[in-house]
């Protein structure tokens, strides 16, 4: 299974800074991830600084394997200091900690409780109580769950179950019951709608319900949808043994999943290696970029470099509506799960010819950052092959 | 004349940035010079570059089996002509 997970956050009104802090890691050697929600006492800076210190620290107990979750958790929660204003603890935090196989381990120390949806369903999972040996009314719930193909786990700060307190129609907020009522429509409308735009959706029917769509607290909604992964593969530069081109080409179309080609030679070899023509647009250029052109079997077909380059910036930023090659690049990959590079490692001399007026960067550098921005901030599991 | 002449554009990295992106507008204005005499096209890439002797002689357009080394929009309406005398 593939674990789509993303988070949606949205700041307090008038605040200039998140007070909610959402970390999560991905482990694609042990095929597992651990994530971590924290909510900060008040708001604005100082919120931001106690969940996240919160955040970070348990992620890093959790991931050294060092200590189990459960332990970790409990560490943070008999270590954080009470207000002195207001007699509660610094921060809250909910953390799971979950591999491929739908085995999950969760804590929950002061954030709303989690929703476990299964076909439409919400679950309810038994949990055991650990009270914090050094602060009377603290207390966390440990979880051990097993879940299944198509399950959903939404976790969120209480920014959101208390979402429209005290206003005309929701006199209680939200509360947890209006979220899964919300949930179970968007879902039943779009079953396989992603964790992204599920998150997103969260957070903007929440700022709806408050007054003046002004958010009394920082909102966050964070997604886990365990499905069948998206596999995409991406071939890009010629081999650096050409008598390999054959045997590349072949993997290529033996690959199940959706198939990208970035480089015009590579487009050529693949074209002559496997016998299907290529066609072009009647465009030359869109958005300072090469046209894209097709191939029978092959969903995306690119100049190489300089829409990669473009690509990447695009990812870096968090641009991700563009209509060039690059900007189909970027919804290629981002509509992935599990995406492969293969990586020709022959060089062309005349791109480092220093007559050309722009500077061009080494493939194998791009994809290396690409991997990792794929990796870290859009989290997918990225594998890369030098040929 | 029976045989279309085919104008192919290289596409590929190093002619895109020595300046293949400006002959766009032989897409638009070969067709309503010489109607369905000429075709017009991109491909992703010529390989031409890449060899040592034409090295730095990017951007090359194809006119039949002609090269165009270093081409302009004028040299290739040229070569075009050329063909049609």
């Amino acid at each position: 299974m593939f674990i789509d997970i993303d988070c949606s956050q949205m700041k307090k009104y008038n605040q200039n800074a998140y007070g909610d802090y959402f970390v999560s890691k991905r482990y694609p050697d042990e095929a597992r991830l651990v994530a971590v929600l924290s909510d900060g006492l008040g708001s604005g800076i100082k919120a931001n600084i106690l969940s996240c210190m919160t955040a970070t620290m348990l992620l890093q107990f959790i991931s050294n394997d060092q200590i189990p979750i459960r332990q970790a958790a409990e560490i943070v929660m008999n270590s954080l200091p009470v207000c002195k204003v207001r007699h509660i603890s610094y921060s809250t935090f909910s953390a799971i900690d979950c591999d491929d196989d739908g085995n999950a381990k969760i804590v929950e120390e002061g954030n709303p409780e989690f929703v476990w949806l299964r076909d439409g369903e919400v679950l309810e999972p038994s949990y055991e109580t650990i009270q914090s040996k050094t602060f009377k009314n603290r207390k966390m719930k440990v979880y051990k769950i097993k879940l299944r193909l198509g399950d959903r786990l939404i976790f969120c700060s209480d920014g959101v179950t208390q979402a429209g307190l005290g206003g005309g129609r929701l006199k209680l907020g939200l509360r947890r019951d209006g979220l899964i009522v919300l949930l179970k429509d968007k879902i039943s409308e779009n079953p396989e709608i992603s964790s992204s735009e599920l998150a997103n959706y969260i957070v903007n029917q929440v700022r709806n319900i408050e007054t003046d769509r002004r958010p009394k607290d920082d909102i966050s909604a964070c997604v886990l949808y365990f499905r069948k992964p998206r596999e995409a593969l991406i071939f890009t530069g010629p081999p650096y043994h050409q008598e390999k081109d054959k045997e590349y080409a072949q993997m290529f179309k033996n690959f199940e999943g959706k198939k990208a080609i970035c480089g015009g030679t590579t487009a050529n070899l693949i074209s002559r290696e496997l016998n299907v023509p290529i066609r072009m647009d009647t465009t030359i250029s869109v958005g300072k970029l090469p046209a894209i052109s097709y191939m029978d079997g092959v969903d995306l077909v690119t100049e190489g470099i300089l829409t990669l380059t473009k690509t990447l910036e695009y990812l870096e930023n968090g641009t991700l509506d563009i209509d060039n090659a690059a900007g189909k690049l970027v919804k290629f990959l981002l509509d992935s799960d599990c995406i492969q590079f293969m990586v020709g490692a022959k060089l062309n001399q005349a791109h480092y010819d220093p007559a050309l007026p722009i500077e061009i960067e080494i493939r194998k550098n791009i994809i290396k950052k690409m991997a990792g921005i794929l990796q870290d901030k859009y989290f997918k599991k990225v594998n890369v092959q030098y040929m | 004349m029976d045989k279309k002449i085919s104008v192919k554009v290289c596409l590929g990295t190093t002619c895109f940035v020595m300046g293949s992106a400006n002959l766009q507008e032989l897409i638009d204005t070969v067709p309503a010079k010489y109607g369905d005499k000429v075709e017009v096209s991109g491909v992703p890439c010529l390989g031409l570059c890449s060899i040592d002797w034409e090295f730095s002689k990017a951007p090359y357009v194809k006119v039949d089996d002609e090269v165009i080394k270093e081409a302009t929009v004028e040299k290739v309406l040229k070569a075009i002509d050329e063909r049609l005398k």
